[in-house]
C-alpha cells in the first residue's frame, strides 16, 4: 500500500471509532446564512474609499481618494515625484546610481485602471518598465534597482486597507514586492467594504473557486511590509515595500 | 439508587445551575479538606455569612477531600475513589431534598466536583450523573451569596488598602469573578487598589509547587511583586490554596501584604494594624474571635 | 555561525533552571508577551471575538471530521493546479522526497519561510547534509540561524534576544557598524537577504492552511518573504502538516482572520499569499514547479490516542503569550520545536526526540488562561490532565509518588483515618512550626522544594469539624436550659 493509502485509510479506521473523543460525530459545515462577517464598514463608495484611508493609515500607509481618473493620474505624479526627491536626498553625494532611478516597475497599460500613464510618464521623464519574464539573472538585473512600483488590483477591502492582486499575464508579482515603494490604484467599482463581500458576490456568480484557481498566485497585501522580531520594535520594509500609497478614485 | 437511564434524564435537568423558585433554606457545607485541617476560621466565617442571611448550615461530617490533587496529577484511578465517596455522601442529601444547595469557600474545589467528576466518571454513567445531581446545586460561596441569594452587601467594614486576587478555577472553570468583586466592592472604609496581574496565575498548582518549585516560585514572586507595587495591605481572594502560596512568600520574604481568604473578610475578622510598615507579623492581624484557631497573622514569619 | 549556549538535549531540569537563571532572557519574555498578549486581547475586542472563535471551532471541527475526503480533494485539485503531492509518514521520509526534488532539479541554493513544521523534521539539517544551503528568510529566524539556535516561539522566533544581543550579533556576523536601530538591522537584513532570494533555486515554506475546493497553499507573513520564497526561485516546495486543511475560501479567510487577530493583533497580516499551482502561461513571475509535501509525522497517532483536539491549533502562538510558566521559563526551556501550552501537549505526541518529553504535561498550573486565549477553543488544560494520566496510567511516574498518591487517597478515603492523619499531622506541623517560631520554614523530603523558598504554615490546634462538634453542644445545651 502507498503511504497515501496508509495514512488515509487510518484515519478512516480511527474515525469510524465510535468511543473516539474528537473529533465529534456531528460536526456540521458552517453555512452560509450563519457565517460571520468578522470586519464592517458602511456607505457609499466614497465613504467606503474613506474607511480604506483611515484603516491603511493605521498600517502607515498613505493614500487619496479623488473624484476622477484624471486627477488619479496626475496624483500618480505627484507622488513618484515626492517619493523620487526623497530617494535623491537620501542618495545624495554617496554616488549610488544605478542607472534605474526613474524606472517604475509596473503592471501592463491595459491591466491599470487609468488610462494613458506611459505617454504621461514618459513626458516627464519616467519609464514604465513591464518585464514579459522575470524568471533569467539579467531579467532580474534589469529592474532589481528599481524603486517604484504600480499596480492596479483585482478587490480592495475598505474595512481592513487590504488589497487583492492576482498574479497573470501583465500583472507581475514582481510589481508589488521587488520595489522599496509601491502605488496602487484602485476604482471605486473595485472597492469592497469587506472581504466577505467579495467572497459572497463571486461565490453567488457561481465563480468562486474557478476565479481563484484560474491564477496561480493571489496576494493580499495590507500596509507596508513589517517586522516586530527584534523586541516587538515596529520595523518597515523588512523584505517587501517600505511605503504602500493607495490612490483610490471615482471610476 | 435510579437506574442510570433515570438518573440521565435528571442529569439533563439539572445540568443548568439551579434555579430556586423559593428561596434556598437549607445548605450543606462542603469545607474542603485544607480549610478543615489549616484554616477552620475560614470555615467558620463562610458559616456566620451563610447564617446571617437566615440559611440553615449542615454539615456532614463525613466529608474529606475531593480528591483534587490527586486528580491533577494524573491519579485518576485513585481520585475516583475519593470522588465515589463524596457522591455518596451528599447526592442523597440533595435528592432526598434536605439540603437545597451545596457551597464550599473554594473555587477550585467547586471546578473540581462540578466539572472534572464530569471526565472523572467518563465511563461510568451511575455515578457521572449522580455527581452532576450535586454539581447542580454546588455553588462557590461568593457565588452562592450573589447569584442565589442576591446579596453583596454583607455589612463588612475594613480599614485598609484591598486588592482582589482572582483565583485560577474560580475564575476560568466557573467563570466566578464579578461575585467576590461586587461583595468587595460593599466593604466600608476600605480602600479599594487594584493589583496589576490580578488574574494571573499565582504559581501554586498543587503538585506543581513541589514538581516544578523553581517555577513555581517565580510565579509566585512576580505576584507578591505586583502585590508590593499596589501597596495593598490585603489581598482578598477565594481559595486557600492560593492564599497559602502566596502568604508562604509574603511571610518569607518579610512583607507586609497578607492574602487573606474572603469570608474573613466578610465577617470582619481582619484588621490591619496602626502601624502598618513596622514588622511583618504585626501588619494585618484578625480579630481573634475564635481563640483556639491559628492564623496567618499570627505567625512569627 | 556563532555558537550558541543553548542546547535542548540538556535534562528539563537543567533547561529550566538555566532560563530562570537569565536575566536577560526573562526582560526578553517580559516585554514580548505582554506587548502581544496585548495586542490579541484588543483585537479580538474589537470584533465578535467570541463568534470568531466559536465559528472557527466549527470550522474545524468539521474539518478535522472530513479530513480524508477533504486531503483527497487537496490532492486532486492540486495535481489539477498541475503541483506534484506527496505523503510522508515520518521525517526522515520529507526529507528524502525534498532532497530528490532538490537534486533533480539542480538546486544549490533554497530559501526559507519561517515554517514551524520545517524545524519539526529538521529540514535545515537535511539540506546541510546533502550539500545545500538552505537561508532562513523571516528576519527572526535569520538572526536565530546567524546565532545557531532553535527558535523559542511559535511567532517570534528570536523572543528571547533583547536588542542589544542581536546588535552584537549582527556587528559580529555581518559588519555593521554599532547600532541599536532596529530600523538600520532591518536595512541590513534586507539587503543581504535581497541577493539570496534572486539567487535562490528553491523556496520552501509550511501551509498556514490549504484549501481542499481549490487546491491552494495559503501563507500568512508581515515582512514579505513569504512572497518572495513562493514568486522567485524556479521550485516551491511546501511542507505541510495533514491538519492544515480548510474545505473552502471562506473557511480559508475566516482562520486567516482569526489567526491575524490572535498571532498579532492584526486585522490581517500584511501579506497572505495563495498558491494555486506553478507560474502559468504569460505569467512573467512565479516558479516552475510546485511540489505539496502532506506530513502526518504522529498526527494520526494523536487522533488516535485521543489527542485530536490539539490538531486544531492554527499555531498563533496566543497560549504561549498569556502562560504564566512560559512567560518565566521562554521557549527553549521546552526543548521542543514546541513550546508553551501547545508544545506541552503535543511534544510527546508528534514523533519527535524531545529530552525529558515526559515532563512538559506537568509544566503547567492547569490555570487555563491559554484555553480562553486560543482561537479555537482548544482546552488545553484538559489535554494536559489526560496526558498526566496517561503517564501515570502506563506506570511511567516514578514509584515513590505513585505510592504517596496511593496512600494520599487511602488516607481521605475514610473519615478515621482523615481524622487521624489530621491529628498527626497537627502536631508534627506545630513541633515544626514551634521550631521555627511560628510558621514551618523548613520541611522534610519531597516538601522541602516548598520551602525552600516559601513558609507553610502549621494545621490548626482545633479542625474546623472539632469546633463546629464544640459549637453544636453548646447550642444543644443552650436550647436545653430554655
Amino acid at each position: 500500500m502507498s503511504t497515501r493509502d496508509e495514512i488515509l485509510n487510518r484515519i478512516r479506521v480511527i474515525l469510524s471509532r465510535p468511543d473516539l473523543p474528537f473529533p465529534p460525530a456531528v460536526a456540521p459545515p458552517l453555512d452560509a446564512a450563519e457565517r460571520m462577517t468578522v470586519t464592517s464598514a458602511t456607505g457609499e463608495a466614497r465613504d467606503l474609499a474613506l474607511r480604506f484611508g483611515l484603516e491603511v493609515a493605521k498600517l502607515y500607509g498613505t493614500y487619496d481618494v479623488l473624484d476622477s481618473e484624471v486627477e488619479a493620474r496626475l496624483a500618480l505624479v505627484n507622488r513618484l515625484r515626492t517619493w523620487a526627491d526623497e530617494e535623491a536626498a537620501a542618495r545624495k553625494g554617496m554616488g549610488l546610481e544605478t542607472g534605474q532611478e526613474k524606472m517604475i516597475l509596473s503592471w501592463a497599460a491595459e491591466r491599470l485602471p487609468v488610462a494613458g500613464l506611459a505617454e504621461m510618464l514618459q513626458d516627464v521623464g519616467w519609464q514604465l518598465v513591464v518585464p514579459a519574464d522575470l524568471t533569467t539573472p539579467e531579467s532580474r538585473e534589469a529592474v532589481r534597482f528599481i524603486r517604484f512600483g504600480v499596480t492596479g488590483v483585482d478587490a480592495a477591502f475598505a474595512s481592513t486597507g487590504s488589497l487583492l492582486l492576482a498574479a497573470s499575464a501583465g500583472q507581475s508579482r514582481a510589481a508589488s514586492l521587488l520595489p522599496l515603494r509601491h502605488i496602487a490604484l484602485v476604482p471605486f467599482s473595485r472597492l469592497y467594504p469587506t472581504i466577505e463581500d467579495w467572497l459572497a458576490e463571486q461565490r453567488e456568480a457561481g465563480g468562486l473557486d474557478d476565479t481563484l484557481r484560474r491564477r496561480a498566485a493571489w496576494h493580499m497585501i495590507t500596509g507596508p511590509s513589517k517586522s516586530a522580531d527584534i523586541e516587538m520594535n515596529l520595523t518597515l520594509g523588512v523584505h517587501g515595500p517600505k511605503f504602500v500609497h493607495v490612490i483610490l478614485f471615482a471610476g | 439508587m435510579l437506574p442510570a437511564r433515570q438518573l440521565l434524564r435528571l442529569l439533563e435537568i439539572v445540568m443548568q445551575k439551579k434555579q430556586f423558585a423559593t428561596p434556598p433554606k437549607r445548605v450543606a457545607l462542603f469545607v474542603t479538606c485544607m480549610v478543615d485541617m489549616i484554616y477552620p476560621e475560614v470555615g467558620m466565617a463562610a458559616v456566620e455569612l451563610l447564617e446571617r442571611q437566615g440559611i440553615e448550615v449542615f454539615f456532614p461530617a463525613e466529608q474529606t477531600c475531593c480528591g483534587q490533587p490527586a486528580f491533577n496529577a494524573g491519579y485518576r484511578a485513585e481520585t475516583q475513589g475519593l470522588a465515589r465517596r463524596y457522591v455518596d455522601i451528599f447526592e442523597p442529601l440533595v435528592r432526598s431534598g434536605q439540603v437545597d444547595a451545596l457551597v464550599a469557600p473554594s473555587g477550585s474545589c467547586v471546578a473540581m466536583t462540578t466539572h472534572f467528576y464530569d471526565v472523572l466518571f467518563e465511563n461510568d454513567p451511575t455515578y457521572r450523573a449522580r455527581a452532576a445531581i450535586v454539581a447542580g446545586v454546588t455553588f462557590e460561596l461568593t457565588e452562592f451569596l450573589v447569584d442565589v441569594l442576591g446579596v453583596t452587601d454583607v455589612g463588612a467594614h475594613f480599614r485598609g488598602k484591598l486588592a482582589y486576587h482572582a483565583s485560577c478555577h474560580l475564575l476560568r472553570e466557573l467563570g466566578v469573578d464579578r461575585q467576590p468583586r461586587a461583595l468587595l466592592a460593599q466593604v466600608e472604609g476600605a480602600e479599594q487598589v487594584s493589583l496589576v496581574g490580578a488574574e494571573e496565575c499565582c504559581g501554586f498548582g498543587g503538585l506543581f509547587a513541589l514538581k516544578n518549585a523553581p517555577i513555581s516560585s517565580a510565579m509566585g514572586r512576580r505576584k507578591t511583586q505586583n502585590l508590593a507595587a499596589s501597596e495593598a495591605d490585603v489581598v482578598a481572594l477565594c481559595d486557600v490554596s492560593c492564599m497559602t502560596h502566596i502568604n508562604g512568600l509574603l511571610t518569607r520574604q518579610g512583607q507586609h501584604c497578607r492574602a487573606v481568604h474572603i469570608a474573613q473578610l466578610l465577617v470582619n475578622e481582619v484588621e490591619v494594624a496602626d502601624q502598618p510598615h513596622s514588622t511583618a507579623e504585626t501588619t494585618a492581624t484578625t480579630v481573634d474571635k475564635t481563640p483556639p484557631s491559628r492564623r496567618w497573622q499570627d505567625l512569627r514569619g | 555561525m556563532a555558537t550558541s549556549t543553548i542546547d535542548l538535549h540538556l535534562p528539563y531540569t537543567t533547561r529550566v533552571a538555566k532560563a530562570l537563571g537569565n536575566r536577560h532572557l526573562h526582560t526578553a519574555l517580559e516585554r514580548a508577551t505582554e506587548r502581544m498578549d496585548g495586542q490579541r486581547v484588543a483585537a479580538m475586542g474589537a470584533v465578535e471575538g467570541e463568534r470568531l472563535r466559536t465559528q472557527m471551532r466549527q470550522m474545524k471541527e468539521h474539518a478535522l471530521r472530513h479530513l480524508p475526503e477533504l486531503l483527497e480533494q487537496l490532492e486532486s485539485n492540486l495535481t489539477a493546479n498541475g503541483a506534484q503531492v506527496y505523503w510522508a509518514k515520518e521525517a526522515d521520509e520529507v526529507n528524502r522526497t525534498l532532497i530528490q526534488i532538490a537534486r533533480k532539479a539542480n538546486v544549490q541554493k533554497a530559501v526559507k519561510v519561517k515554517s514551524m513544521v520545517s524545524e519539526e523534521v529538521h529540514v535545515n539539517d537535511a539540506l546541510a547534509q546533502a550539500g545545500i544551503t538552505a537561508v532562513e528568510t523571516d528576519l527572526g529566524e535569520f538572526i536565530i540561524q546567524l546565532a545557531g539556535e532553535p527558535p523559542s516561539h511559535i511567532l517570534a522566533p528570536v523572543i528571547h534576544r533583547r536588542a542589544e544581543d542581536i546588535a552584537d550579533l549582527f556587528q559580529k556576523e555581518l559588519d555593521m557598524p554599532p547600532t541599536l536601530d532596529p530600523q538600520v538591522m532591518c536595512g541590513v537584513a534586507r539587503t543581504r537577504l535581497r541577493r539570496e532570494f534572486l539567487s535562490a533555486d528553491m523556496g520552501i515554506s509550511g501551509a498556514n492552511f490549504a484549501v481542499a475546493e481549490t487546491g491552494t497553499i495559503c501563507i500568512v507573513t508581515n515582512e514579505g518573504n513569504g512572497r518572495m520564497c513562493s514568486s522567485l526561485p524556479r521550485v516551491y516546495v511546501v511542507i505541510m502538516g495533514i491538519e492544515k486543511v480548510v474545505p473552502t475560501l471562506e473557511d480559508a479567510f475566516l482562520q486567516y482572520q482569526a489567526l491575524s487577530r490572535s498571532a498579532t493583533g492584526q486585522q490581517c497580516s500584511v501579506y497572505l499569499s495563495m498558491t494555486s499551482g506553478p507560474r502559468r502561461p504569460g505569467d512573467a513571475d512565479g516558479p516552475d514547479e510546485l511540489h505539496v509535501i502532506l506530513l502526518d509525522n504522529g498526527r494520526v497517532d494523536m487522533l488516535a490516542q485521543g489527542y485530536g483536539e490539539a490538531l486544531c491549533c492554527v499555531r498563533c502562538g496566543a497560549c504561549l503569550n498569556v502562560c504564566p510558566v512560559y512567560r518565566e521559563i521562554g521557549g527553549h526551556a521546552y526543548g521542543s520545536t514546541y513550546s508553551g501550552p501547545i508544545g506541552s501537549v503535543i511534544s510527546g505526541l508528534l514523533h519527535n526526540s524531545v529530552t525529558d518529553v515526559a515532563a512538559l504535561p506537568y509544566a503547567s498550573t492547569l490555570c487555563g488562561a491559554c484555553r480562553d486565549a486560543c482561537p479555537v477553543k482548544i482546552d488545553l488544560p484538559r489535554l494536559l490532565l489526560d496526558l498526566r494520566a496517561d503517564h501515570v496510567a502506563e506506570g511511567d511516574a516514578g514509584r515513590i509518588e505513585h505510592l504517596a498518591m496511593q496512600n494520599f487517597a487511602w488516607m481521605m478515603g475514610s473519615r478515621a483515618r482523615y481524622e487521624a492523619a489530621g491529628a498527626l499531622a497537627n502536631s508534627g506541623s506545630n513541633v515544626l512550626a514551634w521550631f521555627s517560631g511560628g510558621s514551618i520554614k523548613s520541611m522534610p523530603g519531597p516538601f522541602a522544594a516548598w520551602t525552600d523558598t516559601r513558609n507553610f504554615p502549621p494545621f490548626a490546634r482545633h479542625s474546623f469539624r472539632e469546633q463546629w462538634r464544640a459549637r453544636k453542644a453548646r447550642t444543644k445545651r443552650i436550647t436545653r436550659e430554655e
